[in-house]
Formats: structure tokens, sequence, C-alpha cells
């Protein structure tokens, strides 16, 4: 049987805490993956919208920032309602559902370039929202403290790190799992159609205005997952700025470095950008300061001053010399045996 | 009665007028073709017929019926129903707040039992005061808006390929518009989708209807390859094909979607003799399958070849019409092909 | 003030504001109408040309300010112009036949590199920059222009920077109108905007004329950067974000490509944020904005100006 990436890499992943328990470093790492399997999460969400569908979100970071605050609300007991962690992450993806489909109805027809920007505009205007109803939200201090998730009885610890990561491993796996299932469908033919040429996809029959709200219901209703699982992680709901446009070009990132609408890809590229983006940058700020390297009042010799500027070179390098991202589409693997039936 | 009839139909696309008031009528299970000299209308026509165009005057009818969705009960329940969620969207924005308040921070004691008495819910005190602002203007607007919007959104989707599709319209283009990146199998899977059935809570959770019906699909599109003799590329990338098996997927893709009528836009484009002859029988079994055929063609052998009639265009108008013997007589299509000749022949 | 001066108050204050967004605005389209490109560093490139004309600022702070204000008004759209032409030159050249998203891509990693160099700048140690002490705090602009009222002691305020803005937007939008109309460059930018092959079978060299548009959309940038920098006093390494969001929702308003669409746009986006300020409330007044623009795209797809999208089949 062969081994895709994607399972093979959730299964390496499922081996660390056991490793973690002999190796220390091994520890850490699963300590600092458990933000990067629910940003995998987010960027699977936009990756069902711009990988298989071909429209581009540039406003992923409402639907996490929902999400959190939805599970916040539902679960937080400044509020009547404590529900316990899995019915509000049902009712959380419930939410992000109904977020996407009122998103997609009245923009769904319009030109690719007009809806980015208007995707723009909605990642913008939740924010706002969020911060301006602070009667319900809170404003910028947030929503918490939020009790941690139960399993079986069992209630999660901040102190013990590994049940986290396996709930969220657990949750990533589902999400490839039924990712991948609904790419090797009718409807991810559909979507995959839409993106290559929609006019000839309508033609055949395809009704691009429906998929197309699928696409946005599904892929929203992920990301408010990934923020419901945000907010578990940090037992708040956090503050609304912390859901800008930054968070959803990382997302965008992950998915076009990792390779469009492809899983594997969207993976491996949550690992190298966050991977990057959190670990590289702080061992190299943990390493300066250690060293006294970093003065306040100069601020070129903070390496956190310098992230912009090294995600934008690296963006615009990666353009310019591997567009097709790191892992292209699993056309590669058709061209090398087009005479089988296929393999799915 | 004609399966399809083509009233008097115009295009106009700003000053040029493309198609000028042409009149087709084409009976079931006949092979028509639509001849012309380049820039006379044809794919224009088509375009019409398949609803990527609005007429900018007459009309398109197939088996009785307009190409574009009618207004019904189900429509107008839609807009009512945008209508009325647009207006309680907007209500709820415009008091979310306070109604919170009202409701749960006012009645709720941090850490105590919060009980759902209705007097807790004092919506109707709370409405009662501020009625004009808080609830009657958000929800006139919103319902005006909403039903604005959304008749607006729907008018635009009327008429679409889909819809045409759905009434069993099919086609293939001038220029091959294949699913490059998809496997040849994907492409006739895809043509196949307005007969499935399987939703997207099948696929993603693998129930039984998922795996029935993709076994039936995947043996039905074979079926039409081996139809087009391309059953052995299956899982080929469309854009590796050559030219010749191009032009034979998109007419497999048409194929699978059950249509009643076909529409080939320049289907031997390309082709040698041998590739036409193949091509001219292969459009034979298709009629012989109970299909319809409207081709547009440029290759006299095959139009004169296979058709029952033809039609002839000519900057936007019909010139002429009738059997291949009579076209090929008439005068005003000589002229259109081969220009006027200044003494008499 | 009587509720007829407010509302004169905040017209000509959106107006004003509209004025500079539509600059920022026709850039942003000009590039998207020749390439299809979303120019996401457009904001920042923008903010930069605001911290450059800081910088002129302090270089030349003993010469008479009429003085001054003519070398800012040359100097940064030149600097504008060249930073987008560069930019164009080494990171979106080589992506012309690639998708669309991954020049897009390029301009958002851009547009990064941009914010952190305007981070930098702020930290340069100059006088006008605080001695590169707080490099991320915003930076004060000398009133180079008076806040004077015109309209001597009305409660309505139409001051000279409001004139400047009139003086120097009006001139500049006619100017380039009649450029893109009647000059043999706008004619080939026009040309290349609608088919790139055709136009280069013509013999025009498309990447050429493509670098003229970068360099005339930064040059807009640039003007817009003075005079927003003379009009608020004020100035900060994120501003290109907001400017940017203004922009391309004034461009996409009025019709992506359209060069009057962009005008359009960016009146009603000054005028609708200078009213929502005024009678509903500034935390909402992006909301607003928002709605606004969902409001106009259900029922014109294209924008208010925008041609309508035809696909060849």
């Amino acid at each position: 049987m062969k081994l895709r990436f994607h399972w093979a890499f959730l299964l390496v992943a499922a081996l660390v805490p056991v490793v973690g328990l002999f190796v220390p470093a091994a520890r850490s790492l699963g300590e600092l993956l458990r933000p990067i399997f629910i940003m995998a999460i987010l960027a699977l969400g936009l990756n069902i919208l711009t990988g298989f569908t071909g429209i581009l979100n540039l406003g992923v970071a409402a639907f996490m920032a929902l999400g959190a605050y939805a599970y916040a609300i539902l679960t937080c007991d400044i509020y009547p309602f404590q529900f316990g962690f899995w019915p509000a992450v049902m009712l959380t993806v419930l939410v992000g559902l109904l977020a996407g489909l009122m998103l997609g109805l009245p923009t769904i027809r319009l030109r690719g370039d007009y809806l980015a920007i208007v995707t723009l505009g909605f990642g913008e205007i939740v924010q706002d929202s969020l911060k301006n109803m602070d009667v319900i939200t809170k404003g910028t201090q947030g929503i918490n403290p939020l009790p941690g998730p139960t399993f079986a009885g069992y209630m999660f610890r901040s102190e013990t790190y590994a049940p986290w990561y396996y709930l969220f491993l657990g949750f990533l796996a589902l999400v490839v799992l039924l990712n991948r299932n609904l790419q090797r469908s009718r409807v991810g033919r559909a979507w995959i159609a839409i993106r290559e040429d929609e006019l000839a996809a309508s033609c055949m029959g395809v009704n691009p205005m429906k998929m197309k709200l699928l696409a946005f219901s599904l892929g929203a209703a992920q990301c408010s997952l990934a923020g419901a699982l945000w907010a578990s992680f940090l037992g708040s709901s956090g503050e609304p700025g912390n859901y800008d446009f930054q968070v959803s070009i990382i997302a965008l990132c992950i998915v076009i470095v990792g390779g469009m609408g492809n899983i594997a890809g969207v993976l491996l590229g949550a690992l190298v950008v966050i991977g990057c983006n959190s670990i590289v940058l702080e061992t190299l700020t943990n390493f300066l300061k250690a060293h006294e390297l970093i003065s306040s009042t100069n601020v070129y010799t903070a390496p956190g001053n310098w992230k912009y500027m090294l995600f934008g070179l690296a963006l615009i390098l990666m353009m310019r010399f591997k567009p097709e991202g790191l892992l292209p589409s699993r056309q590669v693997k058709a061209e090398l045996h087009p005479h089988e039936p296929p393999p799915s | 009665m004609s399966l399809l009839q083509v009233d008097k139909l115009t295009m106009r696309f700003g000053g040029l007028v493309a198609v000028d008031a042409v009149t087709l009528e084409i009976p079931p299970g006949e092979i028509v073709s639509l001849i012309g000299p380049n820039g006379a209308g044809k794919t224009t026509v088509f375009n019409a017929i398949t609803g990527i165009y609005e007429p900018s005057a007459g009309g398109v009818r197939f088996a009785g019926h307009e190409t574009r969705s009618e207004f019904c009960g189900s429509v107008a329940v839609l807009l009512l129903l945008t209508g009325f969620l647009t207006a309680g969207a907007l209500i709820l924005l415009c008091n979310i707040e306070s109604l919170w308040e009202v409701v749960i921070t006012g009645n709720y004691q941090y850490r105590q039992v919060f009980q759902w008495k209705p007097a807790n819910i004092a919506f109707t005190t709370y409405f009662s005061e501020n009625s004009g602002t808080r609830l009657i203007l958000p929800a006139v607007f919103g319902l005006f808006l909403g039903l604005a919007g959304a008749w607006a959104v729907w008018q635009r989707s009327r008429r679409a390929p889909e819809v045409a599709a759905h009434a069993g319209i099919a086609r293939t283009f001038q220029n091959i518009r294949l699913f490059n990146q998809m496997t040849v199998l994907d492409n006739v899977l895809l043509g196949m989708d307005t007969q499935l059935r399987t939703r997207f809570w099948h696929a993603a959770l693998r129930l039984p209807l998922f795996w029935r019906e993709r076994r039936e699909a995947t043996g039905k599109a074979i079926e039409i390859l081996r139809f087009v003799d391309l059953d052995r590329e299956v899982n080929q990338l469309a854009e590796n094909l050559s030219y010749g098996h191009q032009r034979r997927l998109e007419i497999a893709r048409a194929l699978a979607m059950q249509p009643k009528l076909i529409l080939l836009d320049e289907p031997a484009a390309g082709l040698n003799p041998a590739e036409s002859q193949a091509l001219m029988e292969l459009i034979r079994q298709i009629r012989e399958r109970g299909i319809t055929v409207l081709l547009i063609e440029h290759d006299m052998q095959v139009v004169m070849g296979i058709s029952d009639r033809i039609a002839v265009l000519d900057y936007g108008e019909k010139i002429a019409e009738g059997t291949p013997a009579e076209v090929r007589a008439n005068p005003a299509v000589i002229e259109a092909y081969l220009g006027k000749s200044d003494a008499s022949t | 003030m009587t509720g007829w001066e407010v509302f004169l108050q905040q017209l000509i204050i959106g107006l004003s504001n509209g004025m500079i967004i539509a600059l920022i605005a026709l850039g942003y389209t000009m590039v998207y109408g020749i390439i299809e490109l979303i120019n996401f560093a457009h904001g920042d490139l923008f903010m930069l040309g605001c911290f450059a004309a800081l910088t002129l600022v302090s270089l030349t702070g003993d010469l008479p300010v009429w003085l001054v204000l003519l070398l800012l008004l040359v100097l940064t759209p030149v600097f504008c112009g060249g930073l987008n032409w560069l930019v164009d030159r080494l990171a979106y050249r080589h992506l012309r036949d690639a998708t669309k998203l991954a020049p897009l891509v390029s301009a958002i990693g851009v547009s990064f590199v941009f914010l952190n160099l305007g981070l930098f700048w702020g930290g340069l140690p100059l006088k006008v920059f605080g001695f590169g002490k707080a490099a991320a705090a915003p930076k004060d602009f000398p009133t180079l222009v008076s806040n004077a009222n015109l309209l001597g002691s009305s409660n309505v305020e139409f001051t000279t920077k409001d004139l400047l803005v009139l003086v120097i937007t009006v001139p500049l939008m006619v100017g380039l109108t009649l450029f893109v109309k009647r000059t043999r460059a706008g004619k080939a930018m026009r040309a290349v905007a609608q088919d790139r092959l055709a136009a280069q079978l013509m013999g025009i060299d498309a990447n050429r004329v493509i670098g003229q548009t970068f360099l005339l959309g930064g040059g807009l940038a640039g003007v817009a950067s003075v005079v927003a920098s003379l009009y608020n006093n004020t100035i900060y390494f994120q501003m290109g974000y907001r400017a940017g969001m203004d922009a391309f929702t004034a461009a996409v308003l009025g019709g992506i490509g359209s060069l009057p669409g962009a005008v359009l746009g960016g009146l009603c986006i000054g005028l609708a944020r200078a009213f929502a300020d005024q009678y509903i409330a500034t935390r909402w007044t992006n909301v607003i904005v928002f709605a606004i623009l969902i409001l106009v795209l259900v029922f014109r797809p294209s924008g208010l100006l925008g041609a309508k999208h035809r696909e060849k089949v």
C-alpha cells in the first residue's frame, strides 16, 4: 500500500510525544507543534476555497475570529450558556457554516478579483465589529478564562501538553480525512473544474453558484473550527486584533507554499511557514538576547523586527523560483501511470 | 414538433449586430449543419442557445420551453425568505448589544444558576420603547434590501449555461476547453455531473451511495470512452492527449451529459481526411443513440456527407437553408463563399 | 454649528480625503488594468512616500516654504515611481505568464518588505524621526501649509489645506486623462491593457509600457503621500494598510481598471467616511464603507463604472 505524504506526516506526528517521553527536545517540539496543527486546519479551510475552487479569500481570519469568539461565549462562565467542549465545538462549526453562507450569498457572482477585495473587507469589519460590540465580546480584553476540553471525564490542564497535542492532532486527522474524501469525489471534481474553467464547467451542468457557496460554507466552517480550537488552546478568545490580515496572509502563504489544492502540501506548508516564524525566529531572538546583542533603542538589532522583511523576501523568492509550491499536485503522479486505472 | 426552435434570434454587441433575426427549427433525430464564412455569427448562435449570451431580441425554445429558469413558487419563497432573513439580521445587528444586556448580562449573576424565566426575557418591553428605530426601520429596510438584492442576483442567474445543460443541451467548443489538469476519466465524469446524486455529506462520510454511484458512473464513463475509442487513455491527463484525441474527449464529455441535443463546434477542425471519416461515422452513431446533432463545420466533405439539412449564415443573417444538394446549388451561398463573379458563369 | 453647517463641513472633509484616496486608487487601478495584478504593495508604497517626504523636509529645513513644497511635489513622486518601476522589474516581470496568484503573492511579499522598510526608516537617527529612539511610533509632519480658514470667520472651514488638495489633485487628474487619451504612451498603455499580445504584434514593447505604468502609478502615489502628509500632519509605518484598503475599496467600487471609476470611488469612500464618522460613529465607519461596497456590487457586479466582462467563447 502506498503511503501518501499526509498520512505519513500524521503518523510521524503521532509518535512525537512518545519520543518526547525520552527525549526532551522532542517534547518541546511537541509543544510547538500544537499551534501548527491548528493553523494547518485553518489553512485546509482556505484550501477548499482557494486550492480546490480557485476563489481567492483574503480574510479567513474573520471566520477564525468568529469561531474563537463563538466558542468562548458558549463556554465561558461569565455567560450562562456554559456548554461543554464537544457541544461547543459542534455549535461553532455550525456558526462558521452560517457565516460562510452569509458572506457567500450576496457575493458569489462577483468576479475573482472583486470577490478577493470583498473578502479582504470582510476580514476587516469582523475585527471591527468584534471590537465594537464590547458588551458581548469584552472588546480588547477578550472573553476569558475558558475551561479546558474534557474527554471521557478527563479534564485537560495546561501543564500537561500531550493530551492537547493528541486532541489537536486528532482534529487535524479528521479534517484531512474529510477534505480528502471531498477532493476525490463528485464535489471535488466540480470544484476543480470550476477552478480550471468555470464557463466550461457550467456548460456541463455544474452550477458554479451552488458549488462556490458550498466551498464558502465548508471552508468557513473549518476555519471556525480552527478558531474554536485556538480559543480552547489559549484559554481565552483572544482579542479581535489577533485575527487580523496577517493571519489571513499566513494562511494563504501556507496554501501556496505547500502547493495549491494539495492537502499534503498544506501540511508541509504549515510546518515550514509557522515553523520558521515561531521556531527559528524565537531561537534566534533568545540567542541574541542571551548574548545581550539586542538593544531596546536600536530597532535594527531585534530579530523580531526583521520578520516582515524576511517573510516578504521569502515570498518573492518563492514565487520567482518555485511558484507551483513545494509539493505540486497529484498530476505529477498521474503522469507516471497513464494506463493504470485511477488510484482513487 | 421541433426539438429546438430559434426564433428571430438577434445578438447585438455594442453597435455590432452579430446575429440578425436568425430562425432555425431543428426536429428531433436530425443532423443539421450550420455553415458560413468566418465571422458569420455561427458560434454566437451556439452561445445564445446554450445560455452563455442573453438574446438581444428573439428567443430560443428547447423542447417547448425557453432556456432560462422561470419565476415560480419556489423562487418567490426564496426571495421572500431572503428578505425576511435580511430584515431579521438587520434588526439583530441594530439591537444585539442592548438585547444582550437585557437578556443575558442583566439577569445572569456570575457563577449563579441562570434561570430562563419568561420575565427575564423582556423582549416586549424592550421593543415597545423606540419601536420605530429599533424594530420598524431596520425591518422594513432589511426586507426591501433583501428582496431587491435577491431579485437582482436571481435575475442575473436566470439564463446561465447550467440551465441549458440541465434541459438537455450539450456542446463542444471551437477552441478546445477541456479540464487540462484532470484526467480523461475525470473529464467524462464531470460531464456526467447532472446525472449524479451524491451530495457532499455522502462524499465526506463515504456513505454507501457514494461507493455505489462511483462504481456505476465509472462504468458508464468507460463505456462512453470506448464509444469514442479513448478507453486506452483513461488515466492520461487531458492536456497530454493528441489534438485529435482531445477533440474526441470533448465529445465524450458532452455525451456523458446524456443530452437530447448536442452542439458540435467545428469538430473536424485540424483533422486529416481519415480522421474526418471516423468523425463522420461517430456523429452518425451519436444520431443512432437518439441524440439530435447541430453542427458548425467548415469541412464541406463532412458537412455534405452527414447532414440531413444545412443552414447557411453570412454576416449574421440566414441566407439559405435546405438539403445538401439544394444548398450546394444556391447562388447566394456560392457568392458568400467564393465572392461575386464579374463575368457570367 | 447648525445642522446644515455640519453637513457642509463633512462634505468638505469628505471631498478632500476622497481626492487623496482617489489619487492612490488611480495608481492601483492603472496597474490592475494593465496586468490584472492586485498590487498589495501600493498602500505601503504610499507610506514610504510619506517617509521620503518627511526626510526631504528634514534635509531642506531652511529653504522657503514654496521651494520645499515644490521639491516635495517633484522628488517624492520620482522616488515612488522609481521604486514601483524597480519592484516590477525585479519581482513581477518574470511572472507575466504565470497564474494570477504568483504575482499576487509576490506583491504581498513586496508589501511586507516595504512595511519593514518603513519601520527601519523611522529608526534612522534624524531629528524628524526622534533620533531613532522609537522607530515604530508615529512621526509628526511639520505644518508647511497652514490650517487657516479661507472662509474667514464662518463656522464651516475650508482651509488652505483643502485648497492645496484641490489645486494639486484636480489638474493632475485632468492631466492624467489627457495623457492616457491623447499621447502615444497613453495609447500604448490602453492597448496593452486591452490585449497584450495584439499590442506586441503592433510593435509595442509590452514590458516597457508596463514598466511605464508602474512608474506613473507610483508617481501618483507619491503625490498622494505629499498631499496626505501635508493634510494630516502625521505619518506612521502602518498607515499603508489603511490607505491601501481605502484605495482598493475605492477602485473596486468604481470598477477596477477604470480611471474615472477610481476617482468616483475615491470620492464616494471619502464622503462615506466623513458622513459615517459624523452621523453614526467612527468605530462603525469601516463597516459602513464595506456595507456600501457590498450593496453596490450586488446590483452592479462590475462596480459603478466598470466594464461588463464578457468571456470569449
